[in-house]
């Protein structure tokens, strides 16, 4: 492991709450010097971000480093355990990234400025403290710390519904949160040993029962957050309720979150119960993308389909996290950065549309092309990239799992067809979702009630400039996904190789307690076949 | 015997931080009628406040000093549990006594007596965290109490106020006489014994191992102490009480009151009751989960900020007892830790309470809108401690929640740990509702009461003190969670270095004769003897 001078990533993760604690004394009054500081600060982040892994991050090398570990509260064995591996790092970078321009997208934000500008900063703070904790009770804490600021950028600023949908935004990660840290105290107190660190937890030898009933709820806490399907009902509403740029952090960086958590607890730390629920992961995913397709289709308001197409394209990500195989998992951490660009480009613009328009249904607009042609070619750009064109990240992200999936030999060849064939017919539905979005929004006559009333002034330089910064990558992993993958292929390839070894081993010891779940007895025949070809 | 010997026989250095809190009470009641009302009112919260943190370093150095903790012939034990319950109860105190002089003021009451009444209630808390003794314990426990009733009938011309006394009156002499007659039958029971080190093995003695006669009086005190922590279904007091009293008071009923309640628990039930530790710790368990449950759904339902803050703080007792109930090194140790930072997000939420009733003359929750617009200051106190009462990081109320439930998960106590975790997510709902209110309402939301919102005037006399109690508790609580590594090891020392707790957690619970080895009496036998 790599010794560096500077905390880096503990430098990363404080820089920007300290930097917003002056913020109330900040001499103000129209609250520009308040965001130009904000601003300047998110842009040094950003910028010792890029500097610090440019520097001290070694692509090739699958393990944690910049690694940092000080005792922090011994008497409960809380320790600020930081490090970054390559499943971490594109996460941070894309958060940098994502929170930067959102918070270059707040300029029109006028009322309770300093109140935004400091939660923003805090939600960078937690967002990188999410990512980088090696401590699961450290990993708890970001998490949770990030609640708060969200609920009160949703409440604060955010549409019509906003206290409703805040509300529901609080409760469903409070409580799915609440499993994490069961989950958590139990892991760290299973066997002789005490420990929180996520890597120390990993290698506990845990009973399978035991190991099955942690992922069960370790599932239930990301799943909420992801979303996976029945879990999923929060998030139409939290994301359509927000403001642009805080929907730009929701949809790009927070339900990476869970994504991440997912490889990174379920998967990493509990491989072998993992190899059980695979199965109904890849069910749940493609019933995930069937079922947020069709609804994303009946929806008026602009922004309820795009967070419904989200919940759709995180749908891949757990098809591609239950496929063990290298492409898959290298497919689900592609396409979550590449969702978290998509996502957020489209949030952001929908955000620019609705500045001018001031609806979100989309019955009310119609035929703003003619007078906004920038907004109308990039919102045309992302939505290419969102329902996976190819030259564009979405496609690579959604192809690697499609093939890491069918490469699958973990499954049988039907289980497989019937995935893929559900996945793709997800794919087939986000064009159509999303074409007709364009075409109710951009093409055809002018709405007369829309133009009487209001005036549709083209996106102005700094729009045009933050839609940029994240269609650019989009298109740049498209052409050349190697800029992506090259960040994390190695961790990938670790992750895949270290779940796949228990593969066998599960199949040696039968599961045979009753436990409600009837795709194992499908893997169950077939992991015995695998078995047999490894030895 | 001259004076010298006696004292030194008794072991009186042990009670110095208390001698000291009672000079100060009687120099403000002297004082007082010596220099007259006005000025009076002046001087006498600083000189109650000077006296409480002169007792604060008083028992600082007793902590750093390891003498001989029994005083009295075994009556007071000032080890170092009760070395930390007694600074919570004077720290309460001292915090009360901040935030008291505005709206004592305000209320057009004589400020002096009301701080010796608070310093006489403070005197009985600190006599109750180290009573080792049935009479002292009961003594004690009725200095606190019927200061209590008076403070709490304190405002004399509200006639809610007057309504709360009674009710907390009458209550309280019921449950006094119920603690009481427990008191007495364990007395009868082991012989005529009142030292709680003696009662245990007079009891084994005579009794056998397992006698009714015992549990009984183990239910009659335990109701006896329910009441004074306010746990359900003992609570019934606590809403009304606290709507009505003045608000300093509540706030030191909520914090000072409810530690020294548990101070007394800890003893009691550890040193007297260790033969039926299964029995009490069975009840105290239906008592923690049925105050979790109940304090916090019915706070969901509150439009009095002050109800909403009782319902709260019956629930937090709910909390604090898992650390009780799983009786271990790291239970008792976050029980400690709980009230400690408690004391200041509680505390603090008061202070704010207050504040919002001396400037707007209402403390109903609906009122609060707006109020970031109008006081930045106090939204931001008010929203740090409730959502610290609520359990978010990095506040201390989340590592505060967070020990509790490692202590819990880690002594097997699943189903308390589950529970309070669900019940603090219904938490997090009624303490951001107010945050809600404050923060996100639009300026055309605005309550009345906030719309004539007066200029803020911190110049007023006795606003200062609010202002540094505010602050105090602010910091406090947003630092004390992140920087808590001392407050860790103040806890963790106050259990390991108090002989009561140790063999307690080693011995198995049910031996009488584990007791016997007991340090604290051969050395209580020891001063005896010298």
């Amino acid at each position: 492991m790599m010794s560096t001078q500077l905390p880096w990533l503990t430098i990363l993760i404080a820089f920007p709450l300290l930097a917003a604690l002056p913020i109330p004394f900040l001499p103000d009054k129209e609250g520009k010097t308040v965001r130009s500081y904000t601003l300047g600060v998110a842009l040094v982040e950003f910028a010792a971000m890029i500097y610090a892994f440019w520097q001290y991050y070694d692509l090739s090398n699958p393990e944690f480093q910049l690694v940092e570990n000080y005792a922090w509260v011994p008497q409960i064995g809380l320790n600020w355990s930081v490090a970054v591996d390559g499943l971490a790092m594109p996460l941070v970078i894309l958060s940098g990234l994502v929170t930067t321009l959102a918070i270059f997208a707040s300029w029109k934000i006028k009322h309770k400025v300093r109140l935004f500008y400091f939660l923003m900063l805090a939600l960078y703070s937690a967002q990188i403290g999410v990512f980088v904790a090696q401590d699961i009770l450290l990993f708890f804490f970001m998490w949770e710390l990030e609640l708060v600021p969200v609920y009160l950028l949703i409440a604060t600023w955010g549409g019509q519904r906003r206290l409703y949908a805040a509300t529901k935004f609080i409760l469903y990660t409070a409580i799915a949160s609440v499993f994490i840290l069961v989950a958590a105290l139990a892991m760290a107190f299973y066997g002789d040993t005490f420990t929180f660190n996520m890597h120390e937890l990993g290698l506990k030898d845990y009973s399978l029962g035991f190991e099955v009933t942690m992922y069960a709820a370790l599932l239930v806490a990301f799943g909420v957050k992801l979303p996976i399907f029945p879990f999923h009902t929060w998030l139409p509403d939290a994301h359509s309720e927000a403001p642009a740029p805080v929907s730009m952090i929701l949809a790009g960086v927070l339900l990476k979150m869970a994504g991440y958590a997912l490889i990174r607890f379920n998967i990493e730390m509990l491989p072998n119960a993992h190899v059980y629920f695979a199965p109904a992961l890849a069910v749940l995913g493609a019933v995930g993308i069937i079922y947020a397709s069709l609804t994303a289709f009946a929806q008026d308001n602009l922004k309820r389909r795009l967070a419904y197409s989200s919940i759709a394209h995180m749908g891949f990500v757990l098809i591609g996290i239950s496929a063990f195989t290298d492409l898959g998992t290298s497919g689900a951490v592609l396409q979550m950065v590449s969702h978290g660009l998509i996502a957020s480009s489209m949030f952001f613009l929908s955000g620019v549309t609705y500045d001018r328009t001031h609806t979100l249904m989309m019955d009310k607009m119609g035929g703003m092309a003619k007078q906004m042609p920038t907004v109308f070619a990039l919102f045309t750009a992302g939505s290419m990239a969102s329902l996976a064109l190819p030259g564009m990240s979405g496609f690579v992200g959604e192809l690697a799992i499609f093939l890491g999936f069918a490469t699958s030999d973990a499954y049988s060849t039907t289980f497989k067809v019937v995935i893929i064939l559900l996945a793709a017919v997800g794919v087939i539905l986000s064009p159509i979702y999303l074409l007709s979005m364009l075409r109710t929004v951009f093409y055809g006559k002018e709405n007369e009630g829309l133009v009487s009333n209001v005036t549709l002034t083209d996106a102005n330089p700094r729009e045009a400039f933050i839609a940029v910064c994240l269609l650019v990558p989009i298109i740049g992993i498209g052409l050349y996904p190697k800029l992506a993958t090259q960040t994390y292929d190695v961790k990938t390839v670790a992750v895949t190789a270290e779940v796949r070894n228990s593969l066998p081993i599960v199949a040696e010891q039968p599961f045979h307690v009753t436990f409600p779940l009837s795709a194992p007895t499908v893997l169950g025949a077939e992991t015995k076949e695998l078995a047999g070809v490894v030895k | 015997m001259d004076f010298a010997n006696l004292a030194a026989q008794l072991n009186t250095g042990v009670i110095l931080p208390e001698g000291i809190v009672l000079v100060t009470l009687m120099v403000v009641l002297v004082g007082d009628l010596i220099t007259g009302r006005a000025s009076s009112s002046r001087w006498s919260p600083y000189v109650g406040i000077a006296g409480l943190l002169a007792a604060i370093v008083a028992l600082y150095f007793q902590w750093t000093t390891t003498t001989n903790p029994i005083s009295f012939l075994g009556a007071f034990n000032g080890d170092a549990l009760s070395i930390v319950f007694r600074g919570i109860v004077a720290l309460s105190c001292a915090i009360t006594l901040l935030i008291t002089a505005r709206y004592v003021e305000q209320s057009g009451t004589a400020l002096p007596e009301f701080i010796v009444i608070l310093l006489t209630a403070t005197l009985g808390g600190m006599f109750l965290s180290g009573a080792n003794e049935l009479v002292m314990i009961f003594v004690s426990l009725e200095t606190l109490s019927i200061s209590s009733y008076l403070l709490t009938g304190y405002m004399k011309r509200d006639p809610r106020s007057n309504e709360a006394s009674l009710k907390y009156l009458l209550i309280g002499a019921a449950s006094s006489a119920i603690f009481l007659y427990g008191v007495s039958l364990v007395y009868g029971l082991s012989g005529g014994e009142t030292r709680l080190s003696a009662i245990t093995t007079s009891i084994v003695a005579n009794n056998g191992e397992q006698s009714l006669g015992v549990v009984v009086a183990l239910v009659f005190v335990i109701a006896g102490i329910a009441f004074k922590i306010a746990a359900v279904p003992f609570h019934q007091w606590t809403p009304d009480v606290y709507e009505g009293s003045p608000t300093p008071v509540v706030a030191f009923l909520s914090v000072g009151s409810k530690a020294a309640g548990f101070a007394l628990a800890v003893r009691l039930l550890v040193s007297a009751f260790p033969m039926v530790s299964e029995q009490w710790r069975f009840v105290l368990t239906a008592l923690a989960i049925l105050s979790m449950v109940l304090g916090n759904v019915v706070a969901l339902a509150q439009t009095s900020m002050k109800r909403m803050l009782a319902y709260s703080s019956i629930a937090q007792a709910g909390f604090v007892m898992i650390g009780l109930i799983i009786g271990t090194d790291a239970g008792y140790a976050s029980m400690v830790f709980y009230l400690l930072v408690y004391l200041f997000m509680n505390l603090g939420g008061f202070a704010c309470v207050i504040l919002f009733t001396l400037r707007t003359g209402t403390d109903e929750i609906t009122e609060y809108s707006g109020l970031y617009q109008k006081d930045p200051l106090l939204t931001l106190c008010l929203s740090i401690c409730l959502l610290s009462l609520g359990g978010i990081p990095p506040l201390a109320g989340f590592f505060a929640k967070i020990y509790l439930f490692w202590a819990g998960w880690q002594s097997g106590a699943y189903t308390l740990v589950l529970l309070g975790l669900v019940t603090s997510v219904i938490s997090i709902y009624y303490y951001i509702r107010v945050v809600k209110m404050m923060v996100v309402k639009e300026p055309e939301e605005m309550s009345d009461a906030v719309k004539n919102y007066p200029e803020i005037d911190w110049k007023l006399p006795g606003m200062r003190p609010l202002q540094v109690g505010l602050v105090v508790c602010l910091v406090a609580t947003s630092l004390a969670g992140i920087l808590s590594n001392p407050l860790f090891t103040l806890a963790n020392n106050s259990v390991l270095r108090t002989p009561l707790l140790t063999p307690a957690t080693i011995a198995p619970p049910a031996s009488g004769t584990a007791l016997l080895d007991q340090p604290s009496i051969h050395s209580s036998n020891s001063t005896l003897g010298g």
